[in-house]
């Protein structure tokens, strides 16, 4: 039972290290159901739990910015206990769906308050010119952060049983998970006011507002707005080039007003 | 400035296979940068004999990034052949390494999504469901070999290919003295994509209402009606306000994202 639990646990620390194999998509359903078919010697049915899961789950995928229920500890758990239960296929469904939405919780506090502070690590190392420092915490943060939160859920879970999990879910208060949710929803803030930073002065900070208002007033999508944005970038760059043939000479000079 | 100024197929290889773990770290501060930085590192080792050229790049590597992780390495590539030539050209503006990065990463991600997760994924899921469905081990394999081959193999083609890509359109640049023009440009193209993504990445939500009935309205309806996405511009501005005039840590800012939601979430002014 708990060389299983640790073994499960592992498993899915594999499936979440699919980040670090090239978004490989180990943590998919159909791969974690078939491991922990393997772990829990029953194969077959473990391909077939990961086959009805993997339908479930179809949507989950993060895209961009969003974050979707922890599939793999939905996975795993899922077809876990209705393997060692004997129960159908629609157990895994009714244990997966609760439990990926309970990690997701855990996930974001591993996101939130265990994670950003090896993002700001890194910054400090690099200050400092150490590049092995960097190197460490890329490392270290993603398994710290995220990795191994998820295997020592799993292993915990399988280990606690069936029960127990849907006990837990029960006492977490609802406006924590919805704040963490909120949280999530501000901190894009950060990295593009650090972006702004770099690349934003006042002689081409409207086209910043123009990229969001054509957003969010005509609801195109960021490569339409990168291709009317090329247009008038190229468009902007003959006009000056017109109007001041000997501004170009100035090379670097950022300030060349014409 | 060194004589081992030049970048070879080694170092390049090395950033392709550390291209793996682009999404090992992935942050919502900042999201892929601390991968995209260990990706940089075998280049900025090579290029920079300097200290401090080696620490700047190092902080430029460290800035917000977000691509579709298997066409990373396109973007990685173009970063490379531009760092070779600023390690070679003392007049090369620097800036625009970042700039080049921001306005390809929004479009990039357009289409690799699509292709990536649109089509590839669900070609890859569609045969492996059909085995795994009767029980047989080969379905997940044969949908992790589907998916993976054309995946890593363009992952490893758009290497070299942005590598090459980036050198000599750079090299034309430079000959014609159009850096500063490349620059401006890349910066109006780099503004307006993060505009964009300022709009669909962040995100606040006001689900007090007022009135009840059919004449409630929240007051999410009345900022939107002034502007949509009012709320999540001026927040966005005011981190950029804190960070740039008040050199508020962001630390500090993650720490008041945190209370906000936290706050916000226990009176129910703000919802998700």
């Amino acid at each position: 039972m708990l060389l299983q639990a640790i073994l499960l646990g592992l498993v899915a620390m594999l499936g979440n290290a699919e980040y670090l194999f090239g978004t490989s998509l180990l943590s998919r359903p159909l791969v974690m159901g078939a491991l922990t078919g393997v772990v829990l010697g029953d194969i077959p049915t473990g391909v077939t739990l990961g086959a009805t899961l993997e339908l479930a789950f179809m949507g989950a995928f993060s895209i961009g910015a969003s974050i979707p229920p922890e599939m793999i500890s939905g996975t795993v758990l899922g077809t876990a206990f209705t393997i060692t239960t004997g129960a159908g296929p629609e157990t895994a469904l009714t244990v997966g769906l609760p439990v990926a939405s309970l990690v997701l919780i855990a996930k974001n506090v591993g996101m939130v308050f265990i994670l950003p502070p090896f993002v700001h690590k890194a910054d400090a190392y690099a200050a400092e010119g150490n590049m092995a420092g960097v190197a460490r915490m890329h490392f270290l943060g993603g398994f710290f952060g995220v990795n191994l939160i998820i295997g020592v859920i799993v292993a915990c879970g399988y280990y606690a049983g069936g029960p127990a999990v849907q006990a837990l879910l029960n006492v977490i208060p609802e406006w924590i998970s919805n704040g963490l949710q909120i949280t999530m929803g501000l901190l894009p803030a950060i990295g593009f006011g650090l972006l702004l930073m770099m690349i934003m002065d006042k002689e081409v900070a409207c086209f910043f507002f123009l990229g969001f208002a054509l957003s969010v007033y005509l609801g195109i999508p960021v490569t339409a707005i990168a291709i009317f944005g090329a247009i008038i970038a190229i468009v902007l760059t003959q006009l000056r080039s017109n109007s001041a043939q000997t501004a170009t000479e100035g090379g670097l000079d950022e300030d060349d007003d014409f | 400035m060194t004589t081992s100024n030049k970048l070879t197929k080694k170092e390049l290889n090395q950033v392709f296979w550390r291209s793996f773990g682009m999404e090992w770290d992935w942050n919502y501060e900042r999201q892929m940068n601390m991968a995209y930085c260990y990706c940089m590192l075998p280049v900025i080792k090579k290029l920079y004999s300097n200290k401090e050229d080696q620490i700047a790049a190092m902080q430029r590597h460290l800035e917000f990034f977000n691509t579709t992780p298997q066409l990373s390495t396109l973007i990685l590539g173009i970063s490379a052949a531009m760092e070779e030539s600023n390690a070679n050209d003392p007049d090369f503006d620097t800036e625009s390494i970042n700039s080049v990065k921001v306005s390809l990463m929004g479009p990039l991600a357009g289409i690799g999504d699509s292709f990536i997760w649109g089509t590839l994924r669900i070609i890859a899921t569609g045969v492996g469901l059909s085995l795994a469905n009767q029980g047989n081990i080969l379905g997940p394999i044969l949908f992790l070999l589907i998916f993976n081959i054309p995946a890593q193999g363009l992952r490893y083609y758009l290497m070299n290919a942005g590598y090459k890509l980036g050198s000599g359109f750079l090299a034309k640049i430079q000959e014609n003295g159009l850096m500063s023009k490349l620059t401006y440009a890349a910066n109006v193209l780099g503004l307006m994509v993060v505009g964009g993504m300022t709009a669909e990445n962040v995100s606040i939500k006001f689900p007090l209402a007022f009135g009840s009935g059919d004449e409630a309205t929240t007051l999410n309806d009345v900022f939107n009606n002034i502007m949509p996405g009012l709320m999540p511009l001026l927040f966005t501005l005011l981190v950029y306000y804190l960070l740039k005039k008040k050199n508020i840590k962001t630390t500090t800012l993650l720490l008041l994202c945190v209370a906000i939601g936290l706050i916000g979430s226990f009176f129910g002014i703000l919802g998700c």
